[in-house]
């Protein structure tokens, strides 16, 4: 990873300097062990902040659609001659550039609008795996080499392999090598095991409808209404959210649990297609609600039903902005077989 | 499940979305032509099943529907050409997404109905509203106030 960083700082600073783009978003070292936070460059003395490592787990892509959207607007305050445009640069691994696909895909902004850094992806650290096994101490310093993470609490130190900490989003990760970029950095990451990705759906799908409802509602009474996941999630750009919106109030903002509930089935069904099982939902969770295991199963009946694999290719669309005649329809009612 | 054991008085509350050029179409004919249906069915007229936002069916169950039915034109039939084609793409993943949960699958149906068939109308609802009973009052997902 060290001369991917090496070379990222470098390519950025070029990019920079020569205007191609004007602000590049990317990782920075966070303040806490084991954190990096996104990090706006505009210019190129600058870009020695960035980094690339296991601890980069936001998926960027929110902050593209976002700068571009924001910039968008404050140019209708401004006389269309002193109108500029905007080149957001961002770094990008499998999951971000799928995400840009799909902002692609619905129009969000133009693909020169964007210049799109790729960078091969090993994975990030799950720091929930790691707290396990320290037994939940505080971490107090942490460092990379090669596949192992080494931490020190205030009692122990002790080194992990990276494969036993990594995300489960990472673990099962079809596309951890950018399907979409201007200028790559590294070599290709090697595969990780998309083979069984769906395992914990197909398990969960197994149980009864009453099992499966009460870990529905088990986990979903973790949840507060934070927003946290929809504010992180790059798919979940929306101006003005179905959860605020009051006329009509679709979802109540009570205590109730009813109202969570509905909350997170629409703001779970919104990613229909549309979710690239990039973790940061999950990641930024404070209550640490289990939300992929409902996310997958949606990426799974996009997949089984209409063969789509979200944002794998800018030609295709998002499945539920388009059809075929042939859909399957094995679901709609028949009042002669149900006799 | 004794928690859904229904009180005798108890009737299923179904409503049903259906679409102005088809199925209510349809219902119309059934009462024209004097074709009995159980009176469960709260209907509500919508433009197109393509107009239909899924999160009517989610808050229609969390209001205390007991079964909710969309019915629209049969694929080819759509007043709009493919209003019905996209909508069968949301509800083959919503239905089967409500099932995951563990919401019953049959507490969420759907169908088409063209405007000829008050028969088929007739039927459906009665499929639906005895699919319901068996099922017994909804509890997931409602709301009490
Ligand atoms: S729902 Fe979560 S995992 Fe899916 S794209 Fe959004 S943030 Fe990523
Ligand atoms: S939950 Fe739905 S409405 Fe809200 S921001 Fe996400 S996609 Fe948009
Ligand atoms: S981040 Fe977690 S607690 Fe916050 S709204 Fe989402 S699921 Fe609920």
């Amino acid at each position: 990873m060290e001369n991917v960083e090496k070379k990222l700082r470098e390519e950025a600073k070029l990019l920079l300097a020569e205007k191609k783009i004007d602000v590049l978003v990317g990782y920075e070292a966070g303040t806490l062990p084991m954190t990096a936070t996104p990090c706006f460059i505009t210019a190129p003395e600058e870009a020695d902040r960035l980094v690339w490592n296991a601890f980069c787990v936001q998926n960027l892509a929110k902050f593209v659609q976002d700068l571009i959207s924001l910039h968008r607007e404050s140019q209708q305050r401004v006389k269309p001659e002193a109108r500029t445009r905007k080149v957001v640069g961002v770094v990008a691994r499998g999951c971000t550039t799928r995400s840009l696909v799909i902002q692609l895909q619905e129009r969000q902004f133009n693909r020169d609008d964007i210049f799109v850094i790729g960078v091969p992806c090993g994975g990030y650290v799950d720091k929930r795996k790691v707290a396990a096994q320290v037994a939940g101490q505080e971490i107090r310093e942490a460092s990379l080499a090669g596949d192992r993470l080494s931490v020190k609490t205030a009692g122990e130190a002790k080194t992990l392999s990276l494969g036993g900490i990594l995300a489960d989003n990472c673990l099962t990760c079809r596309f951890n090598n950018p399907v979409l970029s201007d200028l790559m950095i590294g070599s290709p990451a090697s595969a990780m095991a998309p083979e069984s990705e769906y395992a914990g759906v197909e398990a969960h799908e197994k149980l009864s409808p009453a099992d499966r409802w009460d870990y529905f509602e088990k986990e979903m009474a973790k949840c507060i209404r934070c927003n946290a996941c929809r504010q992180t999630c790059p798919s979940c750009y929306c101006r003005v959210c179905f959860a605020e919106q009051s006329q009509p109030q679709w979802v109540g903002v009570s205590e109730d649990e009813t109202d969570t509930q509905v909350f997170q089935i629409m703001r779970l069904y919104h990613m229909v297609g549309r979710c690239v099982d990039c973790g940061s939902c999950v990641a930024v969770c404070p209550m640490g609600v289990d939300l992929r295991t409902f996310l997958k199963k949606l990426d799974k009946d996009a997949f089984e039903l209409f063969g789509n694999r979200a944002g794998s290719s800018l030609e295709d669309l998002p499945p539920l902005s388009q059809f075929k005649e042939d859909d399957r329809e094995d679901f709609i009612y028949d009042p002669q077989k149900a006799k | 499940m004794s928690e859904n054991q229904a009180p005798s008085s108890w009737e299923p509350k179904i409503i049903a979305i259906v679409c102005n050029w088809c199925t209510y179409a349809g219902a119309d004919l059934a009462g024209i032509s004097r074709i009995q249906y159980p009176p469960n069915v709260r209907i509500i007229r919508v433009p197109c099943t393509g107009r239909i936002n899924p999160f009517y069916v989610v808050k229609a169950l969390q209001a205390g529907a007991d079964g909710v039915l969309v019915s629209g034109c049969h694929p080819g039939e759509c007043h709009y050409l493919t209003g019905n084609l996209s909508a069968r793409r949301k509800f083959a993943t919503l239905k089967r997404f409500l099932s995951y949960i563990g919401v019953e699958g049959d507490r969420t149906m759907f169908t088409w109905v063209s405007a000829s068939e008050g028969e088929r109308f007739s039927q459906v609802i009665k499929g639906v509203t005895e699919a319901v009973r068996a099922l017994g009052p909804a509890r997931k997902l409602v709301k009490q106030l």
